[in-house]
C-alpha cells in the first residue's frame, strides 16, 4: 500500500524503515522476558498480588503480603491457625517460668535449612540476636526488645531471658520478623548480615528468583520437615491493578488472586468458575476523634457520632459485605477480645446527646485516605453524610498517604484535625498490640495513638494486663478495659475488614490466616 | 557534515547545562513534598525510635546541601544512589525497567506511526469521501478513548473471552501485544490527524500543481512529492509522542502490569523514595534531550534543504 512506483529513489529508504520496524517488532516479541517453559511442565501455582516486595529479609518486614511470601520459605518458632490460636512450629513445646521472666523452648529435631545446614539452638539464637541488633533494619523491633538474652541451653533447647514478664511474647514469636534463617546464609547468595535478600529458611518452599516489579518464584523443598505440598513451583506475580488481577484469574493466567475490585465481589460470588473467600482479618477500621478538642472532649458528643453512623448499611452498600461491624475495640481474632456491644444506628439518640451537650452548629474537619483500605474514601463520604443528617457540618478531604501520615502524626499542640479514618492491624494477634492505641505513651509524636485518648483507669488495667501471666486474669483485664473504652468512645468504631481471596474452582485447599494472609501452601488441583 | 557535528556538540553542551538544572529541581521537589520516607518505609507499627534509626541509616538526617553534594558527586561517577525502599542500587533497579518501557514505547510508536501515516495519507488523497470521514472519526475516537478503558476492553475481549493473549504481565512473548495496541491506538490517531492536515496543506502548493501538470501519476505525486514534505511536522509529533510514551505510559503499564519505569516512578513517589525518583527523572531528562536531537536531525533527512549551521 505504501509504494509501488518503481525506480523511486525514496523506495530503498522507506523499505529500510519498514525492515527496521519489522525487526524491532520481532525482537520485541522475542524479548518479553521469561521466555517459554520447559517441555514437561512442573506443577505450578500462580498467585497475583498487588505490591512489589520491598525486602525479602524476614527481619525487615512491614507488609503482610510480603510476609506471606517469606513465610513460604522461612518458618517461625510458633505458628497460628485460622482462629489465631498458637500451635507448634519449629518449637515443639514452650514453658513460661513462674515469675514470667524466662521462656524455655524445645526445638524440633532433624530439621535442615535449604542450604543443608542443621536447624538448632544456635540458629535460633543467631536469628533472634540479629533481630535485636540495632545495626540491622528491623522496623517492628519494638515487639521483641523485651528479650534481654537468648541462651543456648543445649542443641535443641533455647531459653529467652526477659526484662519483664511478657505474656504477649509467644504470639509475637509467630511473626515473619522472627523467622529462623540459616546463619551460614548471611554470607552467601549475595547476602550480607545487614542486607539480606535471598532468604534461606526451613520452609516448605525454597527461594528461586525475584524479578523486581514482576514476580517472586519459589520451588518445593524436597526435604521439608512437615507435610509435603502439592505444587512444584509457586509464582507470585506483581499486578498492581485490582481489575487486572481479576482479569488474569478469569482468563486462567493465574490460579488465585488477593484483593479483587471490591465492587466486583458480588459478581465474582455469582461466577461458577471461581471461589470467593472473605477472610476475617485483624484490621480494625475506625475514625479517630480528636479527644483533645474542646467540643469533642465531651464523651456525649463522641457517643453521638457513634450513634449517628449506620455501619451495617455502609458495610452492605459501600463495602459489598467485605467487613464486620466492631462490637469491641479490637477484632475477635485477638487474644483479649470480648464482645462488649456495638453502637447501633440511632440518629435520634445522637441528636439527643448533642443537645444534652449543648452542641449546636458543630463543624468538623474530616480526612480519609484513598485506596489504602477497602473503600476507604467512599465509606468516609457515606459517614460524612450520616453526620450531616444529625446536624453536624462536615468538610471531608483526602490526600496521598505520606502526607496523610505526616498530618495525623502531628503533636497535640500542632494537631487541629477533628476526625480521621485509619486502619490498624496489630503485628501479632494479642490485645496488647491493639491497646497501644488507647495509651498516653503512644500519643503522637511518640506513637500513632492519634485520637489522643487517655483514661487513668484504662491505663492502669492495660499496664497490669501487659505483665499478667495468668491467661484468664489477663483476658479479663482486657475485657474490662474494652468496656471502658467502648463507653468513652474515643473513636467512631466502624468495622474490621475482610481480606478477599479469589481462586479458581479448579483448585482446592486454599484457606486464610486471620491477619490479612492467605494460606495456600497446601493448595492442590480439585480433582 | 562538519556543520552537523558542530551542531551536535553545541546541543550536547547546552543539554548538560539543562541536566544540572533538572538534577537540582528534582532534588528539591521530592523533598518539598510532605511526608517522611523513613516512616513510610517503616510502617505504622514501627516505634518512633526505629523510624529515627532508619532515618539516620538512610542519611536523611544530614543537611540538604550535603545530601545534594553526595547526589551530584555520585552522578559524576555513574552512581544514582541507593533506593530507600529496597536498598538496592537505583541503577540496578532502573535499567531492566527502562528496557521494558523502551520496548513498549518503541513497538507502540512504530505501529501507531505506520498506521497513522497510512490513514492520514489516504484521508488526504481521498479528501471528503466516505473513507476520509470514517478515518477522521476513527481518529477522534482513538484520541478521546481513555487508555484505561481501551486497555480493559482489550483484556476482556482478547484475554478473558477469546484467550488469545495473556491479560497482563510480561512473562510470555505475546504479552506485549495488548499493551502495544493500546498505546498504538492513541499515537495512530494523533499521527493520522497530523499527517492528513499537513498533506492537505502541501497538496495545495504550486509545485504539486506543476507535478500534476507534468502528467505524473497521482500516486507519484502523493508519495514522492507531497508526503516527504508533509512529514516534517509529523516527525515532530512522532518524536514528542515517543517521548511522552516513555514517560507517560504509566496507565498502560499499570493496567497491563507491565514492569516498566512509569509504574516504578509512581510507586517511588508514593513511597517518597527520593533517590529512585531522582534517578528516574534524570534518565527521562536524558532521553528527552537525546530524542529531541534525533528528531532535529531527522528533519534534515526528510527535507535536505534544512541545514544545521
Amino acid at each position: 500500500m505504501l509504494l509501488h512506483h518503481k525506480g523511486s529513489p525514496g523506495f530503498g529508504r522507506r523499505a529500510a524503515i519498514l525492515a527496521v520496524a519489522a525487526s524491532l517488532l520481532l525482537a520485541a516479541c522475542g524479548g518479553g522476558g521469561g521466555g517459554g517453559e520447559g517441555s514437561s511442565a512442573p506443577a505450578e501455582f500462580r498467585i497475583a498480588i498487588g505490591i512489589d516486595p520491598d525486602t525479602l529479609d524476614p527481619a525487615g518486614q512491614t507488609t503482610t503480603t510480603v510476609q506471606n511470601i517469606v513465610d513460604y520459605m522461612v518458618d517461625t518458632l510458633v505458628d497460628i491457625d485460622k482462629d489465631g490460636k498458637l500451635k507448634p512450629g519449629l518449637a515443639t513445646d514452650w514453658e513460661v517460668a513462674p515469675d514470667g521472666l524466662s521462656i524455655t523452648l524445645t526445638l524440633r529435631q532433624g530439621v535442615t535449612f535449604h542450604d543443608g545446614t542443621p536447624f538448632n539452638a544456635e540458629a535460633v539464637k543467631f536469628s533472634l540476636d540479629r533481630v535485636l541488633d540495632p545495626n540491622v533494619t528491623v522496623p517492628i523491633r519494638g515487639s521483641y526488645t523485651v528479650i534481654q538474652e537468648v541462651e543456648v541451653v543445649d542443641d535443641y533447647t533455647v531459653r529467652l531471658h526477659l526484662s519483664q514478664p511478657s505474656p504477649a511474647l509467644m504470639a509475637a514469636l509467630s511473626t515473619t520478623m522472627v523467622g529462623i534463617i540459616s546463619p551460614a546464609s548471611v554470607e552467601e547468595h549475595g547476602n550480607t548480615y545487614t542486607n539480606y535478600q535471598h532468604p534461606v529458611g526451613t520452609g516448605p518452599y525454597v527461594f528461586k528468583e525475584y524479578v523486581p516489579g514482576e514476580r517472586v518464584v519459589v520451588e518445593k523443598n524436597p526435604d521439608y520437615w512437615g507435610e509435603e505440598p502439592y505444587y512444584d513451583r509457586v509464582i507470585f506475580q506483581v499486578v498492581p491493578e485490582a481489575a487486572t488481577r481479576m482479569s488474569q484469574l478469569l482468563s486462567g493466567q493465574v490460579d488465585m488472586i488477593i484483593l479483587p475490585p471490591v465492587s466486583d465481589i458480588p459478581s465474582l460470588q455469582q461466577n461458577p468458575n471461581v471461589e470467593v473467600l472473605l477472610a476475617p482479618s485483624n484490621r480494625t477500621i475506625y475514625i479517630a476523634i480528636n479527644n483533645n478538642d474542646e467540643v469533642l472532649s465531651d464523651k456525649r458528643v463522641r457517643q453521638a457520632l457513634n450513634y449517628a453512623v449506620d455501619k451495617d448499611a455502609i458495610i452492605q452498600n459501600v463495602l459489598f459485605g467485605a467487613a464486620t461491624k466492631l462490637d469491641a475495640p479490637m477484632a475477635p481474632s485477638l487474644f483479649g477480645y470480648c464482645p462488649v456491644g456495638a453502637y447501633e444506628y440511632n440518629p435520634d439518640r445522637a441528636r439527643q446527646l448533642l443537645a444534652e451537650a449543648d452542641v449546636e452548629n458543630l463543624t468538623l474537619d474530616f480526612i480519609a485516605p484513598t485506596g489504602r483500605y477497602v473503600q476507604d474514601f467512599q465509606a468516609a463520604e457515606a459517614i460524612a453524610g450520616y453526620l450531616e443528617d444529625v446536624g453536624i457540618n462536615v468538610t471531608l478531604r483526602t490526600m496521598d498517604w505520606p502526607t496523610y501520615v505526616q498530618n495525623i502524626q502531628q503533636p497535640p499542640d500542632q494537631n487541629d484535625l477533628d476526625l480521621h479514618l485509619l486502619g490498624w492491624a496489630p503485628g501479632y494477634l494479642d490485645a496488647q498490640q491493639q491497646m497501644v492505641q488507647f495509651q498516653l505513651a503512644a500519643h503522637p509524636p511518640n506513637g500513632l495513638a492519634t485520637a489522643f485518648y487517655t483514661n487513668p483507669e484504662v491505663e492502669d488495667l492495660l499496664e497490669r494486663a501487659s505483665r499478667e501471666i495468668d491467661v484468664e486474669t489477663r483476658a479479663d483485664l482486657y475485657c474490662q478495659a474494652s468496656r471502658l473504652i467502648m463507653d468513652d468512645a474515643p473513636w467512631i468504631f466502624l468495622w474490621y475488614q475482610s481480606f478477599p481471596i479469589v481462586y479458581s474452582k479448579d483448585v482446592t485447599g486454599v484457606s486464610y490466616l486471620p491477619n490479612e494472609m492467605f494460606d495456600a501452601v497446601y493448595a492442590r488441583p480439585a480433582n | 557534515m562538519k556543520g552537523t557535528l558542530q551542531y551536535i556538540t553545541r546541543r550536547v553542551l547546552t543539554s548538560l547545562l539543562a541536566l544540572v538544572g533538572v538534577s537540582l529541581i528534582v532534588f528539591i521537589i521530592v523533598r518539598v513534598l510532605p511526608g517522611d520516607p523513613a516512616r513510610i518505609i517503616a510502617g505504622l507499627l514501627a516505634t518512633e525510635e526505629e523510624v529515627e534509626r532508619i532515618r539516620v541509616a538512610m542519611g536523611l538526617d544530614r543537611p540538604l546541601p550535603v545530601q545534594y553534594w553526595d547526589f551530584v558527586t555520585g552522578l559524576l561517577q555513574g552512581d544514582l544512589g541507593t533506593s530507600l525502599r529496597t536498598r538496592r542500587p537505583v541503577l540496578v533497579e532502573l535499567v531492566p525497567r527502562l528496557k521494558m518501557t523502551m520496548l513498549l514505547a518503541t513497538t507502540g510508536t512504530i505501529l501507531g506511526s505506520l498506521l497513522g501515516i497510512t490513514a492520514g495519507v489516504v484521508g488526504a488523497a481521498r479528501r471528503y469521501t466516505r473513507l476520509d470521514y470514517l478515518l477522521s472519526s476513527g481518529s477522534l475516537v482513538g484520541i478521546s478513548m481513555p487508555v484505561y478503558w481501551l486497555g480493559y476492553m482489550l483484556i476482556i475481549v482478547f484475554a478473558v473471552n477469546l484467550r488469545w493473549f495473556p491479560a497482563a504481565g510480561a512473562d510470555e512473548p505475546s504479552s506485549i501485544v495488548l499493551p502495544t495496541l493500546t498505546l498504538a491506538a492513541f499515537s495512530m490517531a494523533l499521527v493520522a490527524r497530523m499527517t492528513r492536515g499537513s498533506m492537505l496543506e502541501v497538496l495545495g502548493q504550486d509545485y504539486i500543481r506543476t507535478a500534476r501538470a507534468k502528467g505524473l501519476a497521482e500516486r507519484v505525486v502523493i508519495y514522492r512529492h507531497a508526503l516527504r514534505n508533509a512529514l516534517i511536522p509529523v516527525l515532530t509529533v512522532i518524536g514528542l509522542q515517543f517521548g511522552s510514551l516513555l514517560g507517560g505510559a504509566v496507565l498502560t503499564e499499570s493496567v497491563f502490569a507491565w514492569p516498566g519505569m512509569g509504574v516504578l516512578l509512581v510507586n517511588s513517589i508514593i513511597n517518597r523514595d527520593y533517590p529512585m525518583v531522582q534517578g528516574i527523572v534524570l534518565v527521562y531528562a536524558v532521553l528527552v534531550v537525546l530524542l529531541n536531537l534525533v528528531v532535529d536531525l531527522a528533519y534534515g533527512w526528510a527535507d535536505p534543504r534544512i541545514r544545521y549551521d
